[in-house]
């Protein structure tokens, strides 16, 4: 679908293809595009175009929005296959990285179900952040409420300050490597919200929330792609959030409670001493001798049978360098220790 | 379905502490909170600056007293001194009520709340989370509300209130998701939709759907409206989209300068200087726009608000949205250079009349917020009060509701009201007869409010502005809606917003042609002074017979008498 565009544009107005993702339930048995030539000018963001072939083209096109300043995060699209706020994203940027000149791509959300077009349901955003108690329980009792502050210091307030900047825009779920393979995944967002909770000294039921997002779909299935952080519209350190609460993890509840803390402690110890790593016994020292059995037995023979199998630990060499690797290792040890001193102060 | 006991239409700051205050009340109520959209994208997520409590963390010399006087005096000696009493007493303990439940407020050297200077405020008392104030407070309530088991209709449409006599028998909306038009049996019902000021559209700071819905179903049912002629520009808005920079900015130390290089508002408010309250700094730089002393620009004449002298680490810390919202939608740093802006419509000081504990004239009816007007902001609102009432009169009206929600008797809604809305809702989609734009006529209405019904009105233009409104209705009876679709059709959604916003127009334009004052906001050049004899007293719109009617109510006095407002 194309409008007739003035032939004499104005200067410094280029005429953009929107390339739309339509779908109606209502009608549609699968989704389409449909395209709409505007001229745009600097400036413009991509909501304000939409909103132009909303009232000037095509009235059915269906999109959220709704403060159109960036802080609402009604409206969260993939632009150009990126995940994030059509307000404040300007065309003219978009169109500078645009792979395909003159056009930008527009589609809803991904890992979240569709509901029209541009529009996908926040449900099951919400259902995670009630599963993990993503709000604070005061230490304090209701009934006494309102009558005095807690003291809390500068130090403790820059530790959830970031976090707080979360819109709950859904960027970083739509960008999210783990929930495209499993939607019951917790979810970055869910996890910021999270952490943010649990370093809050007003905060009660800490270890609750924890041993929950320990849990399967929980913190440990992150595979640290880093895909949320990039595409965050507010620019928040989500993964500092997630080691965060691996770090509480390992350090309130010990590494053997988990098999994801296990896998990770097998990991910096082989790394440690060897340069890479032991992969033969890395599922027993994740999962336990019974499980291993029980569970990668055939898998092991089958493996054994093709000659991949991994070699003993005795034959695992050293790798080349490892002197040198141990010396950084210790120092970036000691470099995060330090960090975790002055965050904890 | 099982009647409610309580169903709340908005989700923002009001509305969740109602539905919070509501549960704590008696946790035995059947409660909703009915909104079109996910209650924490709510408008109150925009507010920046803070909320005006005198706790006495930073000024210790601080007393409710004096937060009392300021409010009355901000507000033009309108609003009702009773009220504001309520306001600024209950501001301490619902400031460390919300830091109690996990709002991460900024902190002073000695961890307690960070406090600011604000407009019209003697001392510095706004309580603030940097530049995110609303948001972390929508944040930390939504949070509660989930943790309470709160039940949420989300994306439902409110569409008309369904009344037996002198009293409601609850609400009818549109459920977005399916285009169904439902209905909500309910003992009580409140209001907490927010303000109408995006009905001056491109002039103006406020959310696409700050449209005045519950203002518009109270008033179609017979409920009436209070001062809906105070309107408030706020000062700094962005040249180009009338996007908000903070007042915080200014409470941080910036200035406002003209063409010249001249902080101008020593000739305004010698004193206060930048830190005048809203309607005087938005009519002073007005005032130098009109008189050739602003920045020409093909996006509008603008003035500077200079933040350069302020350093980065202070804009970085302390205001860093509103850099980024700068460069975002103006291409300029505030570090590096002056923010251009203008005054743009902001915020709603009218709204359905309601006593200090929420009641409207309608049984079971109650409304709360920029949604309701009770008043504490009379004439004009100080900066940092908005917040503040949300949260007190949302708690007040949600208590005051399950308090007497068992007192009535539960409704049950006609089936053929139901169909009557459906109807009505589905009316502009008929291609037959139907081909007004909703765009046009929403652009329209922007354009003859900003130029008739702005910061200067005068008797002819609010003439003028009235008859367009009126040629406006006439036009939207042939609007089409052309997205026929059932599922989330929004086309069908902006048109019922429009269909409120013009018909709150009408009661905005009508109460200040009718006006012959200025007091506040509100600024008539024919007539230049306040007028204490003959308008000391609230406006009140009711619909009669499909007519707009204007009467009055007195204003409450108390210990503070009449006097100038100087600054």
């Amino acid at each position: 679908m194309t409008v007739p565009i003035d032939q004499h544009l104005e200067e410094g107005k280029k005429d953009v293809t929107f390339r739309v993702f339509r779908f109606n339930p209502q009608v549609d048995s699968k989704s389409y595009f449909d395209d709409y030539t505007i001229p745009v000018e600097r400036g413009i963001t991509v909501l304000r175009s939409l909103n132009y072939i909303k009232e000037h083209i095509d009235a059915s096109v269906s999109f959220r929005a709704f403060c159109q300043a960036g802080i609402c995060g009604s409206c969260g699209m993939r632009i150009n296959g990126l995940s994030q706020l059509a307000c404040t994203t300007q065309v003219w940027d978009v169109l500078a990285k645009s792979r395909e000149q003159g056009i930008i791509k527009v589609e809803p959300l991904r890992n979240l179900p569709l509901v029209k077009d541009l529009i996908v349901d926040m449900d099951p955003l919400v259902d995670k952040m009630k599963h993990y108690s993503n709000w604070i329980d005061s230490t304090m009792p209701e009934a006494s409420m309102g009558k005095k502050e807690f003291l809390i210091s500068e130090e403790e307030f820059l530790r959830y300050d970031k976090a707080t900047d979360c819109i709950l825009c859904a960027s970083c779920v739509s960008e999210c490597s783990i929930l495209r393979a499993n939607k019951e995944y917790v979810s970055p967002a869910v996890l910021l919200k999270s952490f943010r909770m649990n370093v809050d000294s007003r905060d009660s039921i800490h270890d609750q929330r924890l041993a929950e997002l320990v849990k399967d779909h929980g913190v440990w299935d992150c595979t640290h792609c880093y895909r949320c952080q990039e595409s965050c519209v507010k620019s928040i350190p989500i993964m500092d959030a997630i080691h965060g609460i691996r770090e509480d993890a390992i350090e309130t509840r010990g590494v053997k409670d988990t098999s994801g803390a296990k896998h990770a402690e097998a990991f910096m110890s082989d790394i440690e001493k060897k340069g890479k790593l032991v992969e033969a016994t890395l599922p027993i020292r994740t999962n336990g001798v019974v499980w291993t059995l029980q569970n990668l037995l055939p898998m092991a023979v089958k493996m054994i049978m093709k000659r991949r199998t991994p070699p003993p630990p005795p034959l695992v060499k050293s790798a080349k360098g490892i002197k040198i690797f141990r010396e950084m290792f210790r120092e970036m040890t000691e470099h995060v220790k330090q960090d975790h001193k002055s965050h904890k102060k | 379905m099982k009647p409610f006991d309580v169903v709340i239409v908005g989700g923002g700051g009001a509305g969740l502490y109602a539905a919070m205050e509501a549960m704590k009340t008696n946790p035995s109520l059947n409660i909703a909170v009915l909104s079109k959209v996910y209650p924490n994208r709510s408008h109150t997520s925009a507010a920046q600056g803070g909320a005006n409590a005198a706790l006495a963390n930073k000024a210790k010399d601080d007393t409710v007293e004096m937060h009392i006087f300021d409010t009355i005096k901000g507000g033009d000696y309108l609003a009702d001194q009773d009220a504001v009493e309520v306001l600024c007493s209950e501001a301490p303990k619902i400031i460390r009520e919300l830091e109690n439940m996990g709002t991460p407020w900024s902190r002073m050297p000695d961890n307690t709340i960070a406090q600011r200077p604000f407009g019209g405020a003697t001392l510095p008392r706004c309580c603030y989370c940097s530049d995110k104030t609303g948001h972390t407070i929508l944040q930390t309530l939504y949070e509660q509300c989930l943790k309470k088991g709160v039940i949420f209709f989300n994306e439902y449409f409110a569409l008309n209130l369904s009344v037996n006599g002198s009293r409601s028998r609850g609400l009818i909306a549109m459920n977005m998701k399916s285009g169904k038009v439902e209905a909500f049996p309910a003992r009580t019902v409140i209001f907490a939709t927010g303000g109408y000021a995006k009905m001056y559209w491109n002039r103006s700071s406020n959310a696409a759907g700050n449209t005045g819905d519950g203002q518009a179903i109270a008033f179609r049912s017979g409920i009436p409206l209070k001062d809906m002629e105070f309107v408030q520009f706020h000062p700094t808005g962005l040249r180009k989209s009338g996007l908000l920079i903070t007042e915080g900015a200014r409470g941080e130390g910036g200035y406002l300068v003209n063409k010249d290089g001249e902080r101008f508002m020593a000739r305004y408010a010698k004193e206060k200087m930048e830190l005048g309250p809203r309607d005087l700094v938005s009519r002073s730089i007005e005032t130098e726009i009109l008189e050739g002393r602003g920045f020409d620009s093909p996006a509008g004449t603008y003035i500077h608000l200079d933040l350069t002298h302020l350093g980065a680490d202070l804009i970085k810390s302390r205001l860093p949205q509103i850099r980024e919202m700068s460069m975002q939608f103006e291409g300029v740093d505030p570090i590096e250079e002056p923010i251009p802006i203008r005054p743009t419509a902001h915020y709603s000081m009218g709204g359905i009349d309601t006593d200090n504990f929420g009641r409207t004239v309608m049984e079971g009816v109650y409304a709360a917020g920029e949604c309701g007007c009770v008043s504490v902001h009379g004439a004009n609102r100080l900066g940092g009060n908005s917040l503040l009432d949300i949260l007190v009169f949302g708690r007040i009206a949600g208590h005051t509701a399950a308090e007497e929600a068992r007192k009535f008797e539960p409704g049950t809604i006609p089936e053929v009201e139901l169909k009557e809305q459906l109807d009505a809702v589905r009316g502009g989609m008929h291609s037959s007869g139907n081909y007004e734009r909703y765009g046009a006529l929403r652009e329209d209405l922007g354009k003859t409010l900003a130029r008739n019904v702005g910061i200067y009105r005068e008797s002819s233009l609010l003439q003028k502005g009235i008859e367009e409104i009126s040629e406006l209705k006439e036009r939207f009876k042939k609007v089409r809606v052309f997205d026929t679709s059932d599922v989330f059709n929004t086309n069908l959604m902006q048109v019922l917003e429009l269909k409120n916003m013009l018909d709150l127009a009408e009661t905005v334009a009508a109460g200040a042609y009718a006006r012959e004052e200025s007091r506040g906001s509100h600024t008539r050049v024919d007539f230049p002074v306040r007028d204490d004899a003959n308008w000391h007293k609230h406006t009140l719109a009711t619909l009669i017979n499909g007519k707009v009617v204007l009467g009055e109510k007195p204003v409450t006095m108390g210990r503070y008498e009449l006097q100038e407002r100087t600054y």
